[in-house]
């Protein structure tokens, strides 16, 4: 009898047993990435360590200590404090409105003194934390009833209410793109995202209406990039040129013209990919590209590898936000999708972005290490 | 038993956990191999880029620039109200460097210097500016250059690599001094704005700094040409690709009537600090807006000369600000027109009450003077005409802030109008909720009471005190305009909740003011035959009487107020003029306004068809007329 309440004792892991469980291999791809982007960034600022290629490397190495904080803390904490941690995002997210910094037209970022912050960049990680503790408790057999599905909508659909009225299109689209993908590995039915599909199709010309000028502008732009050859559309036809000019072997390392004589805007952040493959053309382009596809392939594998639906989930989840950010990053500076300001996860300089990535990562590991591990249906069955 | 039971869930129910799991595998998988795919759509897009199109691209990378010249669009004018041009864009001779296209920078300007004087400031602006954007924007060395200047230096444009000239344009200003703080002024586009329009990047793009110039900037920026040229590597244009044309911005007609404008401040500019405003009461058009001391928008907008910014920005006296809307000033008996109207339509006072003023009112045991003893037999009528204090100290303390504070605000002061100036301050009405809310105590009786003579805590601006005096003398809710719109036969505005006998009744104390025997203004009455105005004058106290001598003797002389409208049985035009520390209103502020009306009425502005600029009914603008790099 006894036996049979009995539970497999959850394997305790001490730090020397999740030392030898970390996935070594992803973290050194991890880095190379990184060490793609110093380089990139020496290369951007025509030589030199300063100013950014420096504080990038010096910003991975503080990011590191955080991804091993984060994939050796205890895998209940975070299912314990999934759903706080949205909280807190939710809040700080609603507090932007109120007393966020603006730059450019929208208010994003939350700041005090010389340090700032953007929520949403929070809101990203917390939002599959919260996802994944939901289908954690969720009993599978009620997957696919509709009333289980509303509380992940809400979840879904409060930051993107928020990000759509900072506004920030792309940050929204980036909640929609991650939420809609951890439904559906969480199993919800594929009926729901038909339904889902049809109801965007018919909502598209409403919310075309409500768009700010700027936005509309932009996807307009995109449609005819000759629109507006100076505007928006200047980015897209300098980073197309770019790219273009380098050929196949690129025009090497350093040789960017297009790039060095200062035709590219943000050439350090969103727009790196561009110089990059200016200068290390097709084929250090694809190697690039072939570089996150192999981290992708790392991160299915892991999640495929966990036991809980929660680390499954979360490891899936930081997969998804990854590929989000490489391919709308990618897609942009090559002219496939409109520019909407998101940068090339770990390559790109700039503090949050590069912080949000690395926590995600740093959750993949956890999920990783705790591959094992499974909860007690009573351990999910609190808040938190 | 319990065992039973187990198996029975066991073998009966499906493992649904278990399926999630491979539900999970299934589709991660599925999705993985999405991301694959999706990669290889980037993966063919570089490919197309870099194979297929590459040459076409190189083509445009290496040995053929492509340079896309933006157009500044030509701002559209300002007209007065018949047409009278305020602002317009000139011509402007320029000289630019491209700094991509120069050997080297400094050789370059050096150069320059040999035919134009280039200061050593300059020399530093345009490295700097070299450095911070792109080297194919171009970067203004010189403007404003005479046809001499001009036409050696396109000859000797071939031997300066990177040089350009062109022909833009630069704001003028006409009836500069009179108009300038209605019309404001333009400058070079401000750091935060070059970030977000890349038309600001363009040297010498100006945007619109104060006045109308900003609050309808956008309207009268218009929108970029562009140009594509070919050219070599040395810069020089092989051929133009492609042209679009700007769009000139949109004219504005203003309200404003720049002959009576420049008289009103003919006549205000005797006093150090005055302002005055003239409304058109039917239409809420403001006919005059003038503030002094004032400033010349073409010394500030072009062609800068520090020294005389900087003492403009020095002077004691911000001949910067526009008094009219900028200035709040205690209303003084200006406000008994408000405490009168509220009085009687509390109930608390009629037509025919009359009260004692002995010259001075006890309120607890405080004392409030009245500026002399007035006697007996004070009714409405008589303490408008007198400027009786005592009598309005009476009606304050019987209806209580409250309801003075909402007449007031009915009658448009306390707020701000928004009619197309910037920096509007709104004044102050307070109330009880306002005292505790601010200033976290509680609403004195006495504060009631030189509320009710417009001292205390009320302030109001010149434009409020206009509007206030438009809504008394038509009993409706005038707003004020500063641009006429192509459709001028607006409907009338809405009636004020106001009773017209209460109305009545403070229009003809108001008449007496200025056209009875013993009435505070009796000497400004106006000089024509068959038309009277009606006015109040208001002298207000900057300081307590206790803490006077602290202050220099003309620091502590009274502010001058007038208010007045005309005619008297049928109002047209609404007038406000505060002269800051003028002394009385009577001595100081009314003949001001009794010539500036007489000149008005004379005029009769309002009474003449307004122009109509031919852009104002969103008609294609044309074709603007600045030349391109040559």
């Amino acid at each position: 009898m006894k036996m049979l309440f009995a539970e497999t004792p959850a394997p305790k892991l001490n730090l020397t047993k999740k030392l030898l469980l970390l996935n070594w291999p992803f973290l050194a791809l991890i880095t190379a990435i990184v060490l793609v982007g110093a380089a990139s960034l020496y290369s951007v600022a025509g030589g030199s360590l300063e100013p950014w290629a420096s504080r990038h490397v010096v910003r991975f190495c503080f990011g590191l200590a955080l991804l091993f904080a984060v994939a050796f803390s205890d895998i209940r904490w975070w299912l314990r404090g999934a759903f706080p941690l949205y909280v807190v995002a939710l809040l700080l997210m609603l507090l932007v409105p109120l007393i966020g910094v603006e730059s450019g037209g929208a208010r994003r970022w939350l700041g005090y003194g010389e340090i700032s912050f953007q929520p949403s960049e929070m809101m990203k990680i917390a939002l599959v934390l919260a996802l994944a503790r939901y289908y954690q408790w969720l009993p599978p057999e009620k997957i696919w009833r509709p009333d289980a599905l509303l509380p992940p909508m809400l979840l879904i659909g409060l930051p993107m209410l928020l990000a759509l009225a900072q506004p920030d299109l792309g940050t929204a689209a980036l909640f929609a793109i991650i939420g809609g993908g951890l439904l559906f590995l969480a199993g919800v039915s594929w009926f729901y995202f038909a339904a889902g599909i049809a109801g965007i199709i018919v909502a598209l010309p409403h919310a075309w209406e409500k768009l700010h000028d700027y936005q509309k502008e932009r996807v307009l732009t995109f449609i005819d990039p000759e629109r507006d050859p100076l505007g928006s559309g200047y980015h897209i036809l300098q980073s197309k040129i770019a790219i273009g000019s380098g050929g196949l072997a690129g025009k090497g390392y350093m040789q960017g013209t297009q790039a060095q004589l200062n035709f590219l805007p943000e050439k350090h952040t969103d727009f790196i990919f561009t110089m990059f493959a200016e200068e290390m053309g097709f084929v250090g382009a694809v190697l690039l590209l072939a570089l996150y596809l192999l981290a992708l392939l790392f991160i299915t594998y892991m999640a495929l590898r966990c036991r809980s639906m929660f680390a499954k989930l979360v490891a899936g989840g930081m997969g998804l936000t990854m590929f989000a950010y490489v391919f709308i990053n990618v897609a942009m500076v090559t002219g496939l999708v409109p520019v909407v300001g998101v940068p090339l996860p770990l390559v790109s300089y700039g503090g949050t972005s590069m912080l949000t990535m690395i926590v995600g990562l740093g959750f993949v590991l956890n999920a990783h290490v705790n591959r094992k591990v499974t909860f007690r249906p009573e351990e999910t069955r609190t808040l938190w | 038993m319990k065992k039973k039971a187990i198996d029975y869930g066991g073998k009966k129910k499906p493992d649904y956990a278990r399926r999630q799991g491979y539900r999970f595998s299934r589709r991660s998988l599925l999705l993985g191999a999405g991301q694959a795919g999706l990669f290889g759509l980037l993966g063919w897009r570089l490919h197309q880029l870099q194979i297929l199109d590459s040459s076409e691209y190189r083509l445009l990378s290496d040995e053929n620039r492509m340079t896309l010249q933006l157009v500044a669009p030509a701002r559209g004018t300002i007209f007065d109200r018949f047409g009278a041009v305020i602002a317009e864009d000139k011509e402007n001779l320029r000289l630019l460097v491209l700094p991509a296209f120069c050997k080297s920078l400094p050789g370059t300007l050096a150069a320059l210097g040999k035919i134009i004087p280039v200061s050593a400031a300059t020399r530093d602006r345009v490295m700097r500016a070299a450095r911070r954007q792109s080297g194919y924007y171009p970067v203004l060395v010189a403007e404003g250059l005479t046809w001499r200047q001009f036409a050696l230096l396109n000859v000797l444009a071939p031997q300066i690599p990177g040089m350009r000239t062109d022909r833009s344009a630069y704001r003028r200003y006409d009836h500069a001094r009179p108009m300038a703080h209605v019309v404001g002024y333009v400058g070079l586009a401000g750091k935060d704005e070059v970030d977000l329009d890349p038309v600001m990047r363009l040297p010498g793009f100006r945007t619109g700094r104060t006045g109308v110039e900003k609050a309808f900037d956008r309207e009268l920026r218009g929108s970029p040409g562009s140009i594509k040229y070919e050219v070599d590597v040395h810069g020089r244009v092989v051929r133009e690709l492609d042209s679009k044309p700007s769009t000139k911005g949109r004219d504005l007609v203003l309200t404003i009537d720049h002959h009576l404008q420049t008289v009103a401040l003919d006549r205000i500019k005797d006093h150090r600090v005055a302002s005055i405003v003239v409304l058109d009461v039917v239409t809420g058009g403001i006919l005059v807006m003038a503030s002094t001391p004032t400033f010349d928008p073409n010394d500030v907008a072009f062609n800068v000369n520090l020294d005389q910014w900087r003492a403009l920005g020095r002077n004691q006296d911000h001949p910067l600000h526009n008094r009219a809307i900028r200035g709040q000033y205690p209303p003084g008996s200006t406000f008994k027109v408000v405490t009168a109207l509220a009085g009687l339509s509390a109930g608390v006072i009629d037509e025919v009450e009359t009260m004692r003023c002995p010259g001075s009112y006890a309120v607890g045991r405080k004392r409030f003077r009245c500026w002399k003893s007035h006697g007996g037999g004070i009714n409405v009528h008589e303490a408008i005409k007198q400027s009786c204090d005592v009598y309005f100290y009476e009606t304050a303390k019987r209806m209580g802030i409250d309801h003075l504070a909402v007449v007031a605000r009915e009658l448009g002061l306390g707020r701000t109008y928004d009619c197309g100036l910037e920096g509007e301050k709104p004044g102050l009405i307070p109330d009880k909720a306002w005292k505790r809310a601010k200033l976290l105590e509680a609403w004195y009786p006495g504060e009631t009471v030189i509320a009710g003579i417009g001292q205390g805590f009320v302030s109001t601006t010149p434009l409020q005190l206009a509007v206030m005096t438009a809504r008394v003398a038509t009993g409706r809710a005038v707003l004020p305009k500063l641009i006429l719109s192509g459709q001028d036969n607006v409907e009338p505005w809405p009636l004020l909740s106001l009773d017209l006998a209460h109305l009545d009744a403070v229009r003809s104390g108001m008449i007496a003011v200025v056209n009875e025997k013993g009435g505070t203004a009796g000497r400004s009455a106006l000089q024509l035959a068959d038309v009277q105005m009606a006015g109040k004058t208001g002298t207000s106290q900057v300081v307590s009487s206790r803490n006077e001598h602290k202050l220099s003797a003309y620091d502590r002389e009274t502010h001058a107020l007038f208010i007045a409208f005309a005619p008297a049985h049928a109002p047209r035009y609404a007038a406000a003029c505060v002269v800051e520390h003028g002394g009385g209103g009577s001595r100081a502020a009314a003949p001001v306004v009794r010539d500036v009306m007489t000149e008005a009425l004379l005029r009769d502005p309002a009474g003449r068809p307004a122009f109509v600029a031919n852009n104002d009914h969103a008609l294609p603008a044309a074709v603007a007329a600045i030349g391109p790099v040559r």
